[in-house]
This record gives C-alpha cells, structure tokens and sequence, in this order.
C-alpha cells in the first residue's frame, strides 16, 4: 500500500528530526569546547547527566518549579565548567590530544561515580511544565518534550552562530582557538577565555540535561547519549555549530530510516551503526566533516 | 619526604591488621559468594536485588542460622564486565564459598567451565543459560527459575489466553535487547508460531536502548499487532513503556518479560498512570504481601532501623530474596544430609537438586529441582500494572514444556 | 634494566643494536624471569595466580595497542572488537576443526589482522579523532556482524564454548599451568615487540609518529605502513582474545565491548606511550586498579559505613578512583609510569652523587 507506506515515512522523518535535534543539543556542548580549546570531551554524555541529576534532585528535594530546577542545572554546571577548566584541563594545555581525550575519559568515570555517590542509583524524573500528549498533525506525533528540545537547540544555533560571527567575546574565542599564541599577543586573555568556553558548554549541557532528562529519566546510565555525539560531530565538522545541528538531523533521520526499513531486511539492530558508516564514508571525501574547518598542517 | 613514608608504612599496617581481624571463627560460618552489578547497565536491578540477598541472610542469621551454622555472603561489584567477574570468583573460592550467586550472563557463560571444575554450585534465576536447565549437561548451573526459553513460551501461553485461546491469523511483536540474551527466546517462539499458526515480527533494539523511537513507531504504526512481548533490560524497558504511550498503543496489549517488569521500570517511564494495563511476567512473587517480607521488616525495626527503600521495588527485592532462600534451603538440605557437618560445595550441589515443595508463602512457585532438571519447571507468574501497584493476574503456571525441552534437548 | 654504565664501547653496529648490550642486562633480566617464571607460580596462592594471568593476557593485547597508538601514532578505540575477532576465529577453529593451540592463537591473530588492515584503510584520508571515531565505527560493526552472524557466533548465544589447550596432550587445568602457558606468549610478544620497534619497520612507525609529512617526503610508503601498524596490533589483539578465551574457556563478543577498549587505552596511556615496559606497568595498574581499591575500601570501610551502604559506596568510589588516577598520572606525569621508572633509575644511577 504505497499510500501507507508514504505516511510512515514521514512519521520516520519527522520522528527523526525531532529526535536528531535532541542530538544537536549535546553536540552543541561538544562542539563549544572543541571549538574554544581544541579538547575533545568524552565525558559530554556525563555532563548532561550531572545536569539532570542536579536538576531532578532540586525537584525531588526541595520541590522547586521547573524553571528554578533548570536555573539551578545551569548554575551547578557553569561552576563545574569553571572548575574542570582550571583542574583537569589547564594543565593539558599543549600536551598530544590523546592525553586530554584520555582526561576526558577518566572525567566520565568520576562524574558518573560522583554522580551515583551523591544523588544515589535510582532513575529520578524531571517533570516538564507540558502536557504528555502528542501534538498530531496528520499522521504526525509530536511529543511536546521533543519540541522543546528541538526548540531549545534551534535557539542555541542561532544565538551561537551570532555569538561567534558579530560578538567581541565570540569574535575573541575564536582568535583563541585560532592560535593561542597569537591571540596572547594581541592582549586576549587566554585563560579567561577558555574557562568561559567550558562554562558556555556546561549551559548547554544543562540544558541537554533537563530535556533529555525530561524525556528519559535521569540515572546513570542516561550518560550513554553521549556516545551518540561522535558521529554527530564528525559528520557535521568537529568545530562548526551549524556542523552540530546539521549533522544531528542527518543522524536522527539516518537512524530512523535504518530502524524502519533497513532493520527488517538484515535481522535487526542496524540504527546504532549506520551513522557511523554514513559518517566513514562522508570522511573519506572531506576529511574534516561536512562543515569542518581545513586543518592546514605546517610541516 | 619521610613523614609521608611513615604514614604510608602505618596505614599499611593498619589495613593488615584489619584484614587479620577479620578472620573469624571459619568452623561455624558458611559462606557463599554473591556477585553484583551495582555501576553497570543493569545496575537498575543490581541496586536492588543484592540488598535483597544481604537482608534474607541477615534474617537467617538472626534466627539461629542455618542448622546451627551462621551465614556469610560477601558481595563483589562485577560491573558486568567479565574479568572482574572470574576475579571475583576466584577470591570468594579462596574464601571458601560453598556456592556461588553469579550476576550476568556473560559472566555465567564465562565461569560455567570453572564451576564444573572446582565443584561448586551457582544459581543464575532469570539470565544465564537457557540451556543449563539441563543438569546432566550442566551439573553446576542452576537457573531455579524460569529461563528465557520457558519465559518465551509462558508469554505464548498468556497472549493466547488473552486473544481468546487460538492464536491463528493474530500478530505478535517481540522486541528485543539485540544481544544474545535477547535472542535467546527467538526459536522457542519460531517453534511456536509454526505450531499456533500466528504472524511474528521480531524487532531488535541495539544496546543500550535508550532511544526507540522508530522501533515503536514501526510496530505500532505499520505492524499494528495484536500482542507485543518486550524481552529489554536496563534502562530500555522503561524507555519502551514511554514510548508506547506516546505513540497511543495501549499497554494492556504489552507483556514485558522477567526484566523488564520491575516498579523501578514503571517508575523510571514516568509512574503508575503512563504504565497503567502493563502486564508483567516474574518468576518471583511480586508485592509486599508476603510473611517473609514482614519478618525482613520487623527486623529492621528492631534494630531501630527503617526498613530500606530497597524493599519499595518489591519485584526485584523479591527475586533476590528468591535466590537467596534457595541457596539457604541447598546449604540446609545438605547440612541434613551429611549428619549435621559444614557441607562442601559438592554437597551444596546435592542439596540444590534435592529442593522441591519450597514455596516461602508463595514468594517462591513451586519448583522442583533434581538432577536432569535444574530449572524446577519454568513456573511463572503474570502480574498487572493497575491503579498504582501490581496486581496478580494468573496463579502459577508453566507452558508448552515438550517445547522447551526439545530446544533444551536440541542446543549444544 | 638495573645497571648503571660506565664505560660502554661498542665497535659493530649489530653489537650496538643488540637487545642487551650490556651483560649485566642479561642477568638483571635473567633473574626477572627467574623470579616471574619458576618462583612466583609455585609459591603463590591460586588466586593470586589467577589475578597474574588476568595481567598476562592484558600485557599482550597492551603491547599490541601500544604499538600502533605508542610508535605509530594513530589514535584506535578499536581495539575490543579485534580481540573478538581473533576470539570467535580461535573458538570457530577448535569447535569445527578441533585444531590444537598452535595453530588456533597464530590463526586468530592473522584473521584479527586481516580486518585490522581493512579498519585501517581509512587512515589514508583521515587523521587524528576523526580516525579514532572510525575506529570506534570498526568496533561498534564488527560487534553487530558477529552478534548477528550466526555462522561467526555460533548460534543465537553468541558463544562458544572452548575446551582447555592440550599440551602434549595434557589438559591445562590449574592456574599455574595457565600461568605458564600465558607467560610463554607475553615472553614471545614483548621480544617480538622489541625487535620490532628495532627495525625498519619499527623505525618507519616511529617516523610516522613524529612527522609523517616529512616521513613521506623522505619516502616512506605511509599508507602501506600505517597498514602494517594496523595490522600487526590487531594481530596483538587477535592472540589476547584467543588468551582469553582459552583462559575463560568460553568465546563472547559480550568480553570485548567498548569499555575493554577503553581500558586498555587507559593502560597505555597511564603505562607510558612508546615504551615497552610502559605497556606492561599500564596493564598491571588498570587490572589491579578495581582489586586494590576493593582491598583498601573494604578493610578500611568497615570502619565507618554499615555493611549495606559499603556494598553501594565500594563500587562507585571504584569508578572515582579510577578516573581520578587517570586524570592525575596525566597532569602530573605525562608519559605514564614508564616515565616515573626511569625518573627513579636515574635517579640511581648516579646516587649518591646526585648533583
């Protein structure tokens, strides 16, 4: 029935652009500090982790409204951001970026550890100020929560894009990111800059945070979205935002379209991996992703 | 400089002195050695089960023990991975564990060969091997459950019941954990559809599952089946429940299987209301009215404790006083068997086959373990997710056994 | 390893380059083996020999990574899945053709190899994370093609059961007779390694490593060795999985997942990069990590938290002290634990005349 069929695919596509922009929202993260301090942050999923957590224990504990807790989850994560700047990653400055990846790494682990420690191993909920029934257009559904996450994203992208394009501040970070010697001697406080970039992904984080906290419930094992940033970024260009977004959509739809039709003709199981090899093979014809910067290396 | 090394030399002697201190009066102790998941993907049950355990010896103990001998179960975080796994067994073998609680599928397909060697008897109720139910096969895996083969064909059973006792012309969604704990019900239910006559589809979900949005949006949407059964573990099955709801399937058509059944998962899909008609498949009582739960908190309350929160998830709870009572009733057959001496682990083993009409008050269904059959007859129980709790749904039952032991007969 | 020199005057090159150029090196490491070898298995208790045999197979697989993360330079998150690979080979090879060990462990390294290379293909095009991310790609498809190729896995299990190796027809049952067996092979990969690193081709890695721009200009075939270093640390990676299934008695993809390949960067990296000896320091500290900070919380936690709260608080503070070691051998020493030896050898060397 090739109407039926038409119909679930846009389900498909829409499901996967929702859920793609989600996506977004973490890699945004990433993309900030890579962009900011060329640091490669393993530990992103675990960002958006503590956020939630944070977020969910301000509910749970001292029933605050939502927008207290998400208040809360930025300011708990701007502080974290400042803090791992000065303590894990000011003294990786310059070392090979396998040490700071492997920084990261070690990162994940205490945040997850830490988090369990803290807020203890059950899954808390973070309760959304919108309905739980679907939007339908059609035969569209569109989970509220999704649309605030794709929403929150959006707003990101274009506040960020400004940022960087016409912002002094923005305009500075990238002069840093550029080169840090020259920006030192143009008189741009490097340090100030990076830490304000780690604190710039711990928002974002902690907005990622409530939304897919919202979507998921928070535990330990909602760091396990981190892994989906890698083919995120890379598809879209390790430092470029409109790279993140761009990249998420393709993911979350190639994901779909893998689960709806191409899981039932090899047995299942396909979505995890075929953005990665969508991704391998976007690799193979620009090295640097969709939207990457050309690495131009001096011999 | 040389302050530090004579703090670090204390320290040292302090942690020795520690250890020595432990050594207690082995002659009276049995000990068996318990693993756990407390920080890995299934952590969600680990948190919860293993507490269970702790506090079923805990009661032994206060009550005398077993015939006179007191019990240990010192518990080790494997994290589901295996080497900590096998290291972990070795030490508890070290320290002289009668039996084994292993946590993990891998970890028991990984230790099987090492059991058989060393003799010692380990139980794996819900996970593990399908297979293993077959004692001569495996003389030292015990699942004292259903394994997924029996759990495949009871879910059978109960959606043939449910869609009015024939199954010819329905459709039925399976979806499941893509890996091979996940795959293991797929023959029992190939076999099955061939012989009940209805469509399958089967729908796997790559680990860790977090995010199925097309999965259930294929199955409800294109597939629109009559029953759907939900073979998921950690965090998946909650994510699966939301789902459903989102996409307006009702629940009352779903039945998750043993692990994905637990209040922890109603809780974690956001409460009772989204999960609402959500059947459920155990192979432990669930809820809180049992004697052995009171006991467990009046316990508690004589030591002037609360009782933990561990015991809210009554399902898990349940199952990991499940496992501990039987291992209790092995060590106590065995302990009647040899006169009254501390039994060795082959003895445990003898005692576990020996176990039949053990019920705890209906905790545990009514298994009967014996050399061929180390699953006790793949009894299950089905419960309703209904306003707020679970509600018992069937009495125990077992279904399409010559299937399940033609597949326990086939595997090798 | 132990020895101070003076005096040292080598007139041919093959005596300059020899492995021991000194002769005291010879003993210093005759002795090791000696100690590691024929002492340590027959006075140890079996545990302890179990935990050393988990350190064993750990050894080769971090020699194998060190060697294309160390000397070649190409980041690979890979590395679990290769151990699959060589595992299901190995366990395909003794279940159907009941081939013996010799031939087994050699034909799970080749086949690990062989998909080592096609993994490595990308890395004409792709540098730096972006090859890592592949590498994880590799390791996420290699996963699902044995999860879901019943022929490789053996069924809907996806395991396959492995009888012990027979030595001269002897079954190698305890611990020590393991231990032995794994010593064996760890001895074989650290000489191999050596003479590898000593090489042409060892020296083109290293090349590759410090500049591969101007490696190439001097015309050095980067792609075919980069190949090579791919390769041969699968090959590494093939044989650790074929140890562990042996030692296990079981093949599982469940074993190698990405975690192992996380940790076994860990091992490295804390270990020292490039360094031999770094390998086996880093895969000695990440296996005994989680027992030592169980030993310690356990005896001293008593102390202070009941028994039910240490059950939760052990394994989390575990998975704190592990990150946290790692991000501080990073800060604080940069080039791992092979680093901090050779600080205190040379520390010896010239005591006490220090200054």
């Amino acid at each position: 029935m090739p109407d039926f069929e038409w119909q679930f695919t846009l389900v498909l596509l829409t499901n996967g652009i929702m859920i793609g922009l989600m996506y977004a929202l973490i890699a945004l993260g990433f993309v900030l500090i890579y962009k900011a301090t060329d640091a490669i942050n393993f530990a992103q999923g675990e960002f958006v982790m503590f956020a939630g957590f944070i977020a969910a224990a301000a509910a749970d504990m001292a029933g605050a409204p939502f927008w207290v807790c998400a208040l809360l989850a930025i300011a708990g994560m701007v502080a974290l951001g400042f803090g791992l700047e000065r303590v894990v990653l000011r003294p990786l400055i310059g070392r090979p970026v396998i040490a700071v990846v492997m920084a990261t790494i070690g990162l994940a682990a205490v945040l997850r550890g830490f988090a369990v420690l803290v807020f203890g191993a059950g899954t808390r909920a973070i309760v959304m100020p919108v309905t739980d029934e679907p939007l339908e257009l059609g035969p569209v559904m569109l989970p509220p929560v999704q649309l605030v996450g794709a929403a929150v994203s959006l707003v990101f992208l274009a506040g960020f894009t400004y940022f960087f394009l016409k912002s002094r501040t923005g305009i500075a970070m990238r002069a840093v990111a550029d080169s840090q010697q020259v920006a030192m001697a143009m008189g741009i406080n490097v340090r100030r800059y990076f830490a304000l970039a780690w604190a710039m992904a711990g928002v974002v984080s902690a907005l990622g945070g409530v939304v897919w906290g919202a979507m998921l419930g928070v535990d330990n094992q909602l760091a396990l979205v981190g892994l989906k940033v890698f083919p995120v970024v890379i598809l879209g260009g390790l430092d470029s935002i409109a790279g993140a977004v761009v990249g998420g959509l393709i993911v979350g739809i190639v994901e779909n379209f893998a689960a709806g039709y191409f899981d039932p003709i090899v047995g299942g199981g396909t979505k995890d991996f075929a953005p990665y090899v969508l991704m391998i093979l976007v690799l193979m014809i620009r090295p640097e992703g969709m939207f990457g910067r050309r690495r131009i290396e001096r011999v | 400089m040389r302050i530090l090394s004579t703090l670090a030399t204390a320290v040292l002697a302090a942690a020795t002195l520690c250890l020595a201190g432990q050594a207690t009066a082995e002659d009276k102790e049995i000990t068996i050695g318990t693993q756990c998941d407390r920080t890995g993907p299934t952590q969600i049950v680990g948190i919860r089960l293993c507490p269970a355990v702790q506090d079923y010896i805990a009661l032994v103990n206060s009550k005398g023990g077993v015939e006179g001998f007191k019990l240990k179960a010192p518990e080790i975080d494997n994290e589901y991975k295996v080497p900590p796994a096998v290291e972990a067994y070795e030490r508890q073998k070290q320290e002289g564990s009668v039996s084994m609680m292993l946590y993990g599928t891998p970890q028991v397909q990984a230790l099987n060969q090492k059991l058989e060697e060393d003799h010692i008897p380990s139980t794996s109720p819900g996970f593990g091997i399908s297979a293993s139910a077959d004692g001569g096969r495996f003389p030292y895996l015990f699942p004292i459950a259903a394994t997924y083969w029996s759990q495949g064909a009871a879910a059978i059973k109960f959606a043939k019941d449910k869609l009015g006792g024939d199954l010819h012309g329905k459709k039925i969604a399976y979806v499941y954990y893509d890996n091979p704990a996940g795959h293991e019900p797929l023959p029992i239910l190939e076999d099955l559809q061939k012989s009940e006559g209805f469509e399958l589809r089967t729908f796997a979900v790559p680990p860790p599952g977090v995010e199925m949005g097309a999965q259930v949006l294929d199955i409800t949407q294109r597939f629109k089946p009559d029953f759907v059964i939900d073979h998921l573990f950690g965090r998946s099955p909650s994510v699966a429940i939301k789902e459903y709801k989102r996409a307006g399937f009702p629940l009352s058509k779903v039945l998750g299987l043993v692990w994905a059944s637990a209040e922890a998962d109603i809780d974690a899909a956001g409460g009772w209301g989204v999960a609402e008609g959500y059947h459920t498949l155990q192979f432990a009582g669930a809820g809180d009215d049992y004697p052995v739960r009171r006991e467990i908190k009046a316990m508690y309350k004589a030591q002037g404790k609360e009782p933990p929160k561990e015991m809210d998830d009554t399902v898990i709870y349940n199952r990991g006083l499940l496992q501990a009572a039987l291992h209790v009733e092995a060590i106590r057959n065995a302990i009647k068997a040899n006169g009254g001496k501390k039994p060795t682990s082959e003895e445990v083993k003898k005692g576990f086959e020996s176990i039949h009409d053990f019920t705890l008050d209906g905790l545990v269904p009514p298994l009967q373990i014996s050399g061929t059959d180390h699953e006790g007859g793949g009894w299950v129980q089905i419960f309703q997710a209904k306003g707020g709790k679970f509600v018992k749904e069937t009495e125990w039952f077992r279904a399409y056994p010559e299937v399940v032991a033609a597949a326990v007969k086939k595997a090798e | 390893m132990f020895h101070r020199e003076s005096g040292v005057f080598k007139t041919s090159y093959a005596a300059d380059m020899a492995l021991y150029p000194l002769p005291i090196a010879k003993w210093a490491v005759a002795a090791f083996a000696g100690l590691f070898i024929v002492i340590a298995p027959l006075t140890l208790d079996e545990y302890y020999v179990s935990i050393l045999n988990l350190i064993l197979i750990a050894c080769v697989g971090a020699l194998g990574l060190n060697i294309l993360v160390g000397y070649t330079g190409q980041i690979s998150i890979g590395h679990g899945a290769f151990m699959s690979v060589g595992a299901y080979t190995a366990a395909n090879l003794v279940t159907q053709l009941h081939a013996p060990f010799w031939i087994t462990i050699p034909a799970g390294g080749v086949m690990a190899a062989l998909i080592g290379a096609v993994v490595g293909i990308p890395s004409l095009r792709i540098k730096g994370i972006y090859l890592a991310i592949a590498t994880l790609a590799a390791q996420l498809i290699i996963e699902w093609t044995i999860n879901h190729v019943p022929a490789i896995s053996g069924g809907v299990q996806a395991s396959i059961q492995v009888p012990r190796p027979t030595v001269f027809g002897t079954p190698l049952k305890t611990q020590t007779q393991l231990y032995l067996f794994l010593m064996a092979f760890v001895v074989i990969a650290i000489v191999g390694t050596s003479n590898l690193i000593r090489s042409r081709i060892g020296r083109a890695f290293i090349a590759i490593r410090d500049q591969d721009i101007a490696a190439e200009i001097i015309g050095i075939n980067i792609f075919r060795y980069k190949l090579w270093a791919f390769a041969i640390s699968s090959f590494y990676a093939g044989v650790t999985g074929v140890l562990y299934t042996y030692y296990l008695g079981i093949a599982n993809y469940e074993q190698f997942q990405l975690t192992v390949s996380i940790d076994y960067l860990a091992m490295i990296i804390i270990g020292g990069l490039g360094s031999i000896l770094g390998s086996i320091l880093g895969a000695i500290f990440v296996t005994l990590l989680p027992i030592a900070a169980r030993w310690f919380l356990e005896s001293f936690g008593g102390l202070f938290v009941s028994q039910a709260d240490l059950a939760n608080i052990i394994p989390n503070l575990r998975l704190i002290l592990f990150g946290g070691l790692i991000i501080f051998f990073l800060v604080v020493e940069p080039e791992g634990l092979n680093r901090l030896w050779r600080n205190i050898r040379n520390y010896f060397r010239v005591w006490p005349f220090s200054y």
